[in-house]
């Protein structure tokens, strides 16, 4: 359930590489945690976001989290299924329950996150 | 991404928390466990979750595992009088074979200590469940003031409860051979292959319903005589997160948050479970001044008008004046929007229909005031 190709965060985000954006959510672990989604806040596209900046908020029944944004630069896409469909982050966090498209700043080092195995090691602490 | 509800897991490392009899089906079911009241219990359960289990209670049926919550057993000469005579419900309403919703108050304040269900088998014994994280105060106030004839024992690990609840209920206790055409509110005790057990006809859930008392070491058998006489019925086991989600939309107050030492029975409009007329009850003569003076805030329901989730201690506000706090809130899967119980300052003179507004960290959120329930419940 940690897909290879993409990039993640200690606070449990997935980046996919991309250009000239890159495509952000939020990663299995995390939706198991949290349990079933029933309202995501996004930002709307324009929105300029510095790196470990809060995005947005996804709500179980019980609880509310905080995401954070794992690259600066600027939103210009939010997935809009997501205000009808909040489920599909549960059923398919790293497809068409994607949160937001950023378009990175130039200081933006994909590198520097965590690839599939350090993000395995972080989740099976 | 960092959740606000991190105290639930931490809880969970502690190593002190006790351990229901149906632990080890709850892990083989994949449950998500949780601390209740000092307990470790299922929050909910793989390939379920809250929604498809709060569904299934709505329209099928589904099992509980309620077995923190705590059993006491009042017993003696005139047991029934003496506990009339501290909880705030007038067990001369009910009859042997029948439960109450009842109060236990403090005397000086009033506050609520627990909320607790009795159930009266004769004038000579009675049988409570209180919550899990109050029994123990419950049975220590009441040693207390019980005279030296009248017994009371803490029974919290002699019995497990199973909560069977929701419109196919009645047709799972069927296929067992378990009775379920008694009234709402009232027990049977019945056997399930040589194990004794009560069958009483409540819940929290505002579906029709039942739960089930069995000795701790039948807790296994019974489970799984339920889930197996329930799958054609479409049973699933159920955790606490819909539990909490069920009862929300029926406004059912939760001690702990709609309840608690420092909101009494007016303010939680919980006046009806309160014997009015009883000459002697716990907290009587500062509950009958308050409700003569009526309540300084009361328990409302609210509706939320937009996207907001309500949750616990946001502030609910009038333009820039707070006018009160949400004691409970959550997402009401079967209405698909968010819902709430607020205490409501009475100074504000809101009432229902009016709108007002939640803090929603640091946003703005559109609600209703409203009465609950926030869906029709269908417990009889």
């Amino acid at each position: 359930m940690i897909p290879d190709g993409l990039r993640y965060t200690a606070e449990h985000e997935w980046v996919a590489p991309g250009a000239p954006t890159v495509k952000v959510g939020i990663t299995h672990f995390a939706q198991d945690s949290l349990g079933d989604i029933v309202y995501v806040q996004l930002p709307e596209p324009g929105t300029t976001v510095l790196v470990g900046q809060s995005l947005g908020e996804v709500e179980s029944t019980k609880s509310v989290s905080e995401i954070y944004a794992p690259v600066g630069g600027t939103v210009v896409a939010s997935n809009g299924r997501l205000g009808e469909e909040p489920e599909l982050v549960n059923t398919d966090p790293y497809g068409a329950g994607w949160l937001v498209e950023i378009e990175p700043d130039a200081s933006t080092n994909l590198d520097e996150l965590l690839d599939a195995n350090g993000y395995r090691q972080l989740t099976e602490q | 991404m960092s959740s606000q509800e991190a105290a639930h897991t931490a809880d969970t490392a502690q190593e002190s928390l006790l351990e229901s009899p149906l632990r080890e089906r709850h892990v083989a079911l994949g449950a998500k466990f949780a601390a209740f009241g000092g307990w470790n219990m299922p929050l909910e359960y793989a390939g379920g979750g809250v929604l498809k289990e709060h569904a299934a209670v709505r329209e099928a049926v589904g099992v509980f595992d309620v077995s923190h919550l705590g059993k006491v057993s009042v017993a003696g000469p005139g047991a029934a009088e003496f506990l009339n005579g501290c909880l705030s419900n007038d067990l001369g309403r009910i009859t042997p074979g029948q439960a109450q919703y009842t109060l236990c108050c403090d005397d000086r304040t009033g506050g609520v200590v627990d909320d607790l269900i009795a159930y009266l088998r004769g004038p000579d014994e009675v049988f409570l469940i209180p919550n899990a994280a109050n029994t123990a105060e419950v049975v220590r106030r009441l040693v207390a003031a019980a005279p030296a004839e009248i017994k009371i024992t803490d029974r919290h690990r002699d019995f497990a409860v199973l909560a069977v609840q929701g419109p196919g209920s009645a047709a799972v206790l069927d296929g067992l051979g378990l009775p379920s055409a008694h009234g709402y509110m009232s027990f049977e005790t019945a056997a399930l292959a040589g194990t004794e057990l009560t069958v009483c006809r409540t819940g929290y859930t505002g579906e029709h319903g039942y739960e089930l008392v069995v000795p701790w070491d039948r807790a296994v058998a019974v489970w799984d005589a339920l889930l197996s006489a329930g799958q054609p019925h479409g049973i699933r086991a159920a955790g606490l997160a819909a539990r909490d989600t069920l009862r929300t939309e029926m406004g059912y107050p939760l001690h702990g948050q709609d309840l608690s030492l420092s909101i009494t029975p007016s303010q939680a409009r919980a006046g009806w479970a309160v014997g009015w007329k009883k000459p002697a009850f716990w907290g009587r003569d500062v509950l009958l001044a308050e409700r003569a003076a009526g309540p300084a805030r009361v328990l409302h329901g609210l509706l939320a008008l937009d996207r907001g989730i309500p949750r616990p201690h946001m502030a609910v506000l009038r333009g820039d004046e707070r006018v009160g706090e949400v004691t409970s809130g959550t997402f009401s899967p079967t209405r698909r929007v968010g819902i709430a119980l607020a205490l409501l300052d009475s100074s504000a003179g809101l009432t229902e229909g009016d709108e007002v507004e939640l803090d929603v960290r640091g946003r703005r959120s559109r609600c209703q005031v409203v009465k609950p329930p926030f869906v029709t419940p269908s417990v009889r």
